[in-house]
């Protein structure tokens, strides 16, 4: 009590105790709710204001939103071919049909090989008239222009040291013309990955900075407007977190609704992607499948937004009420 | 605490503006817990400075404000909400919120406590209804007559029942009948206990009610000491305090 005698003149801190505490709790429930119900009327009051700034930190979200999307769907398609990571051999034109053979059951006792397939120059052939239905115009060579190859699938999990040593292996053997590394093509695949990756960060790091300057200008407006108001709750001695949290509900409100635009851009996005993405992907013979795109990303937006929004808040705050004058 | 600790001391209490405006000079003063005292003196003789000061809504150039032996001078601004929670205060000016019904501006002290809306609704009905304004309280002061904003002011400083009751002018737009029932309001809440203190020009309703009245005069005290006040010019009679 004596500690507290220099600032106390009513002998507030006196009320200690467990009642005390329940009753403090009970206030700020109570005051929460209060604000949020204020904060809710607020914004749905100056909705052409609200929308323009829900679509402005949408726009922010959505684009590192969207490139996190990309980047995930490209580690997706880098982890399916890591899953079968294969070698395939080409012989020369004409080679010995044996060479290849004996290749096959060469490379079939090796333990990091897990199938190897051979495909005959005839095999080949009948494939690409399929195919390509180009039959007319190789109807007129007098030979199959095509190779003998192997596919040789390897084990999951083979390093990619591994692949060189293999590769260098096959690339002596009798009738050899090329060996082609699937993953030269999942090295590129990374390295893409990679910096889809780094320049989501960049863009999420410069674009969090737009979404907090957003909300921050928005937020001062709306203290700037309302700041006689905040000297008269001064006056009758309102704290300074009760007078900076109707303007933190703010910050949460827009973030919250950036998130819900982000999402709803990205959809939209999607939408308009999907049908040219869908076919080249069938081309390949695969279904077009999106990931990433799920309850967890889209509350994952919301979740930034919100947090964004109210950093936004908090620093408007500090500029605009750090040392309100009351009279 | 001590039993000669008045509610509110002034010692030495000068106030000095920027442009050199001394409003409050070398101030002393004592009031007990539960007296009701009348300010007066001509105008910009440092009435609401004084009261300012108090409020902690400015601070002196030189000496000390004890309120129950606490220098406020000196309280930190942590702890400043919660003093001007126990105090109810009526500008001059009014300081309405201008785009709050006269329920919502009345309440303000109540939520800013954090009272239950319950509770709120009940003493925020009772202070309206007090100063004559029920039928009016879903009103935005900007709809209201001068008198009618400054008996929203009134209701909204006494709505959370302070300890401590400050007046600037309290009745300077009110017609006399409207003036004495707002004075009778303020000596029920001394008769409660609330020390009271009036800024007002209108010493002819202030010696009517025959309170202890202290004269600043150019920013000088002229009739009082600390303890019970004393006035020794001739414009008044000798008052007793109660
Ligand atoms: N912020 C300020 N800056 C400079 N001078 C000021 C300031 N506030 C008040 N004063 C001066 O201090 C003096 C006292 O002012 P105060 O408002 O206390 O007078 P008052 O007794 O309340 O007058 P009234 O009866 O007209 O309300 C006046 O001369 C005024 O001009
Ligand atoms: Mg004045």
């Amino acid at each position: 009590m004596s500690r507290n005698r220099n600032s106390d003149p009513f002998g507030d801190a006196r009320r200690t105790g467990p009642r005390a505490w329940v009753e403090r709790v009970a206030r700020f429930v109570r005051d929460h709710r209060r604000v949020a119900q204020d904060s809710v009327g607020h914004v749905s009051h100056r909705l052409p204001t609200s929308l323009l700034v829900w679509v402005l930190i949408g726009i922010a979200l959505a684009l590192p939103g969207g490139l996190y999307l990309l980047q995930v769907n490209l580690a997706a398609i880098a982890d399916q071919w890591q899953g079968r990571p294969g070698v395939s051999v080409y012989f020369r034109v004409g080679a010995d049909a044996d060479a290849a053979a004996a290749l096959q059951r060469e490379l079939t006792r090796d333990a990091r090989v897990e199938r190897v397939e051979l495909v005959s120059a005839d095999a080949a052939l009948r494939e690409f008239q399929a195919f390509a239905g180009v039959t007319d115009a190789l109807a007129q060579l007098d030979r199959n222009p095509l190779p003998t190859s192997l596919k040789v699938l390897l084990v999951d999990g083979t390093a990619p040291a591994e692949f060189d040593l293999l590769a260098a292996r096959i690339r002596a053997a009798r009738g050899v013309d090329e060996v082609v590394i699937e993953r030269t093509w999942l090295e590129r695949l990374q390295a893409m990955t990679g910096f889809v990756r780094r320049l989501g960060f960049v863009l999420a790091a410069l674009f969090a900075v737009g979404a907090v300057l957003v909300t921050a200008t928005s937020v001062r407006l709306a203290i700037e407007s309302r700041l006689e108001e905040l000297k008269v709750m001064k006056l009758v001695g309102a704290t300074d977190a009760y007078i900076r949290r109707p303007f933190l509900y703010f910050g949460l409100l827009y973030g919250l609704g950036g998130g819900v635009a982000a999402a709803m851009l990205i959809s939209a996005v999607l939408l308009i992607v999907e049908p040219p993405l869908a076919a080249l992907v069938g081309s390949y013979g695969t279904a077009l499948t999106i990931e990433g795109f799920s309850m967890a990303f889209f509350g994952g937006l919301l979740l930034l937004g919100g947090a964004l929004g109210v950093c936004g808040a908090l620093l408007a705050a500090r500029q605009r009420l750090a040392d309100l004058e009351v009279v | 605490m001590a039993p000669d600790v008045g509610a509110i001391e002034f010692h030495n209490v000068t106030k000095r503006f920027d442009n050199g405006t001394e409003a409050l000079r070398e101030v002393n003063l004592r009031l007990d817990e539960g007296s009701m005292t009348f300010l007066t003196g001509h105008s910009g003789a440092g009435k609401s400075t004084f009261l300012k000061l108090l409020l902690r809504l400015d601070q002196p150039t030189r000496g000390q404000i004890l309120v129950n032996g606490v220098n406020v001078v000196q309280l930190p601004d942590t702890a400043l909400p919660s003093y001007r929670q126990h105090i109810g205060a009526v500008f001059q000016d009014h300081h309405l919120l201008g785009h709050r019904s006269v329920y919502d501006n009345v309440a303000l002290p109540l939520r800013v406590a954090g009272m239950r809306e319950r509770d709120v609704a009940r003493r925020v009905r009772a202070a309206v209804a007090r100063v004559g304004l029920l039928a009016k309280e879903r009103l935005l002061p900007q709809h209201l007559s001068t008198g009618e904003q400054q008996r929203v002011g009134i209701a909204r400083a006494v709505v959370n029942r302070p300890r401590i009751l400050l007046a600037d002018e309290p009745t300077g737009n009110l017609d006399p009948d409207l003036s004495r029932d707002i004075m009778h309001l303020f000596e029920q809440f001394q008769q409660v206990g609330t020390t009271v203190i009036i800024a007002s020009h209108d010493r002819e309703l202030i010696e009517s009610l025959g309170k202890p009245i202290v004269e600043l005069h150019q920013g000088t005290l002229r009739s009082a000491e600390p303890g019970p006040v004393h006035d020794d010019e001739a414009t008044s009679e000798p008052q007793q305090k109660q």
